[in-house]
């Protein structure tokens, strides 16, 4: 009955592995989430921090409205059911039971009470008597959920709890589990290294792989949506088939080449419209992912489809309702190996089909998956970070989709053509150009507006859903990106500024009234240096400080200081830092100043020069340790 | 046919070997017993004779000497300090043995490592290298020909003997620390509640181990109780017997032997009741099975 809140949450061991990386989420209360990936991707060890028995190296776990950090695993009010059931050998399923609620000292009656109820749900009413070695695996683990439940906690954490049961068992015990949430209202977080299991349960699913969250989302938007190519691997059996290949747009259709095959289907380019058209050159490399049941071999299907390929069988596997077809889309191959051009089909069994055929297949067009070759990263991303557009900078003027802007002083530019990247959030609803909404669609919380700019598609993050025909667009010059001959001539400011800093410790004599007399009194203050300048640290951020780098290594390792430009201030004391230039951005001017060897940019509309001092917000300023990259506050 | 012969031969050879195994079992126990038998025997031996009788059986059946050792002799205070010392060192050594091995397997800390290094070569040295030093060091607290010295050098090594117990724990599943941890208990409640009773055939091995060692021990109570023969335990006492041949050539060989059959009754009787926990496998069922 609580909210989870993970924010840049790291476990780092003492030799310098990272087991979990920059762990960000907040779950909601009463919400299953499912942690799921290979072994050694980080979930259990990321589930262990939220109970408390691993520490958290940095970042910041909340559960409910309290910061858990260091709290210990019995003051957290969570309950947790491990693999191997960890019963107490001695103690009969009863004193199991009851355990916790003895060590609270709860009156007698009431911890019968709770532990027949809890039996009651669980089935094992009559197993109450008996020692956990005489149960069965199944019966153990029910054992194992009702000391989790009677003690009625915020947050239930299950660690693999089915992974120790046989397959009838567990799709029985997976069943009972959901039932189990729906009727206890409690926020549950579920590990598994089965992805049956999380999407079978899972309201939420987190995939994660070698310490890095992949993607969280629903069990039906990883399905129909993965971010990568290891998601849409990971996620349904048969396991997604991946080819390799290019794509190439011709008008208004794209041309997707198999490598080391024929085959070569077209999809109408309004399916590509978020890809990056450097994708479109038929040169850029990237894996095609098609699953296993988007491939057709019903003869109606065939005749009706564009997008026909030839396959060559290598063999099959009889599940029953379904038939597992292997084979090759490369005719001088097998299929047996896993390569990529292997194909799996999921057909119903009718075709009478023999090794060494070649037949003709379907492809669903519209349940293509396209990845990058070397980031793995899908091509056509849901919410996509860029726009791409061809453009052209002549007599300080950006000409793109037909339209024309002046560039404001900050971003001039020499006569160019390249390609202009905007991102989806540096969209205004205020400027000059007008633009058509094709649709508004609400994404994982997010508001995507596709628009379409004299003809040509434009994708906005919007905070609202605008209503209407059309909308006035304007950009926001200090976010955009243009690149030509592979450079960058304009780069975007950057989001935020960092310069590096120390971890100090200084003592001073203060005075202080002790019992109504003034005394000078020896006082330690931690904080930070800039330069020379010192900033009080809170004492919650030196605890952080501490936590993350331990008391001897706090003040020698490198830091650096990340501070938006919004929360840089010039100001009378501070920093010091030279002032360089004054960038104008049209609608805003930014101050680019230098603080030793980092450049930074503050928000300022007056002309500086020479010496200025700045002030950070502190309660806008992140503190980053350089050198394992971990952010600390 | 040939199949069922080859058959045969194999059960013969399996017949064979077991044959040779009880032979040379029986062989090894025969050896192991006749000491102890001959003692027994000896014990009640009517006629004064010295170590060096040329017969086994006593012409004279009495039980003489059982009365003679607990009348005309200090055995029963003896036994009675060797006895008061074995027990509070057994208890003193048990509670430290089990808590170091507890946090040596379950507490990460920095020096652990080092430190249980640290305690297997320490423990390489034989302890009476360090005789003389204890010696001197118990003098000079006043130490010397008191049972409580000796308690305090019995128990002070106590922690080296960690090994075994450690090992143990190790075998039992540290979710069970973690379960019990998140159900609200705290290091002290898990060790309590939930090792200890986990662990009742270690503490069985540690508490018959820590309770031979001083019972038998010869070598440092002879050191530290020189001179005092009240303060003696009955290794160092009966030992003084053996060393006075005129003494010995009085018949009071029976009578060592009938001191030997009552010192070996406790621990005999230590081991037949506490044998079946030795082998009972109580981690059963705590993970999965």
């Amino acid at each position: 009955m609580a909210d989870v809140s993970l924010k840049h949450v790291y476990k780092v061991y003492p030799n310098g592995t990272k087991a979990v990386n920059d762990f960000n989420m907040e779950i909601k209360d009463k919400e299953f989430i499912v942690f799921v990936g290979p072994s050694g991707c980080g979930k259990s060890t990321t589930l262990r921090m939220i109970a408390g028995l691993e520490d958290i190296s940095a970042g910041e776990l909340k559960i409910g409205d309290l910061i858990v950090n260091d709290m210990e695993p019995k003051d957290r009010d969570i309950a947790m059911v491990f693999q191997n059931y960890a019963l107490y050998p001695h103690m009969t399923v009863y004193e199991n039971i009851a355990f916790g609620l003895r060590l609270r000292k709860l009156p007698k009656e009431e911890i019968h009470n709770k532990v027949v109820e809890a039996a009651d749900i669980l089935g094992i009413t009559e197993y109450l008597d008996k020692k956990p070695k005489e149960m069965s695996g199944g019966q153990r683990q029910r054992v194992a959920l009702g000391r989790a439940i009677v003690r009625e906690p915020k947050v239930m954490l299950l660690d693999e709890p089915l992974s120790n049961l046989d397959a009838k068992l567990r799709t029985q015990m997976r069943a009972e589990i959901s039932k189990l949430h729906a009727k206890l209202q409690t926020t549950f977080i579920y590990v598994t290294h089965d992805q049956v299991e999380a999407m079978t349960m899972g309201t939420r699913i987190v995939v994660m792989k070698s310490g890095f969250v992949q993607q969280i989302d629903t069990p039906k938007n990883l399905y129909n949506y993965p971010a990568n190519k290891f998601v849409a691997g990971f996620i349904g059996t048969p396991q997604m088939n991946f080819f390799e290949g290019t794509l190439l747009k011709t008008g208004d259709s794209v041309t997707v080449k198999f490598d080391n095959s024929e085959a070569e289907i077209t999809v109408p380019y309004s399916m590509l419209y978020k890809a990056r058209p450097a994708y479109l050159d038929g040169k850029k490399k990237v894996y095609i992912g098609l699953r296993a049941e988007d491939v057709s071999l019903a003869e109606e299907d065939i005749k009706s489809s564009k997008s026909v390929i030839k396959i060559k069988v290598s063999h099959k596997e009889e599940l029953g309702s379904e038939t597992l077809i292997y084979g090759d889309i490369n005719m001088d191959s097998d299929g047996y190996g896993e390569g990529p051009t292997r194909i799996i089909i999921k057909d119903s069994g009718e075709h009478e089909l023999n090794a060494g055929d070649i037949i003709d297949a379907a492809l669903k067009v519209e349940r293509i998956h396209l990845f990058d070759k070397e980031t793995e990263e899908s091509v056509l991303p849901r919410v996509p970070e860029y726009n791409y557009i061809d453009c052209e900078i002549k007599d300080g003027k950006l000409k793109f989709f037909g339209a024309e802007l002046e560039l404001p002083n900050a971003v001039k530019c020499a006569d160019l053509k390249g390609e202009l990247l905007i991102p989806t959030d540096a969209i205004s609803f205020d400027g000059d150009l007008k633009a058509e909404i094709v649709s508004c669609e609400n994404i994982g919380g997010v508001n995507l507006l596709a628009l379409e700019l004299n003809g040509n598609r434009l994708y906005a993050v919007s905070p609202e859903c605008i209503e209407g025909k059309t909308v006035n667009i304007g950009i926001d010059f200090k976010k955009i990106t243009v690149i030509s001959d592979g450079q960058a001539k304009i780069s975007p400011m950057p989001e935020l500024n960092e310069f590096a800093c120390k971890f100090v410790k200084q003592k001073t004599k203060d005075t202080v009234e002790v019992n109504g007399k003034t005394k000078k009194k020896k006082v330690v203050h931690f904080g930070f240096t800039v330069g020379d300048t010192f900033f009080e640290a809170s004492d919650e951020t030196s605890q952080k400080i501490f936590a993350a780098l331990g008391i001897r290594d706090a003040f020698t390792t490198a830091l650096k200081m990340e501070c938006g430009a919004y929360h840089l201030s010039v100001a009378d004391h501070g920093i010091a830092a030279e002032a360089k230039e004054l960038l104008d951005y049209g609608t805003e001017k930014f101050l680019k100043c230098m603080i030793g060897d980092s450049a930074v940019y503050v928000k300022c509309d007056e002309e500086y020069n020479g010496s200025v001092c700045l002030l950070p917000d502190f309660e806008e300023v992140g503190i980053v340790e350089t050198e394992r990259d971990i952010k600390i506050v | 046919m040939s199949e069922k012969k080859k058959y045969r031969s194999k059960k013969g050879a399996e017949r064979a070997s077991l044959v040779a195994i009880y032979t040379i079992l029986t062989i090894i126990s025969v050896i192991w017993l006749v000491p102890f038998l001959l003692l027994i025997v000896v014990s009640f031996r009517g006629e004064p004779v010295g170590v060096t009788a040329d017969y086994v059986f006593p012409k004279q059946w009495s039980f003489n000497n059982y009365v003679k050792l607990f009348t005309e002799t200090q055995f029963l205070r003896w036994y009675g300090n060797t006895l008061l010392v074995s027990v509070v060192v057994t208890v003193v050594q048990t509670i430290i043995i089990l808590a170091t091995s507890y946090a040596l397997s379950r507490l990460r800390f920095k020096l652990r490592k080092p430190l249980m290094n640290l305690m297997l070569i320490l423990g390489m040295f034989p302890g009476f290298l360090s005789m003389t030093a204890v010696y001197f060091v118990l003098k000079e607290i006043n130490l010397t020909q008191n049972l409580f010295g000796l308690i305090l050098v019995y128990s002070a090594s106590s922690a080296m003997q960690y090994y075994i117990c450690k090992g143990f724990f190790d075998t039992i599943p540290k979710s069970l620390d973690e379960a019990a941890r998140i159900d609200g208990a705290s290091r002290h409640t898990v060790f309590v509640k939930i090792i200890l009773p986990l662990a009742k055939p270690i503490i069985i091995y540690t508490v018959l181990s820590a309770f031979i060692a001083p019972w038998g021990e010869y070598m440092f109570s002879s050191f530290i109780m020189l001179g005092d023969p009240d303060k003696f335990t009955v290794a160092v006492g009966m030992k003084m017997w053996l060393d006075n041949s005129s003494l010995m050539s009085q018949g009071y060989f029976s009578v060592f032997c009938a001191a030997a059959v009552i010192v070996s009754i406790p621990i005999t009787a230590l081991f037949i009741w506490l044998q079946r926990y030795y082998v009972e496998g109580i981690t059963g069922g705590s993970v999965k099975g």
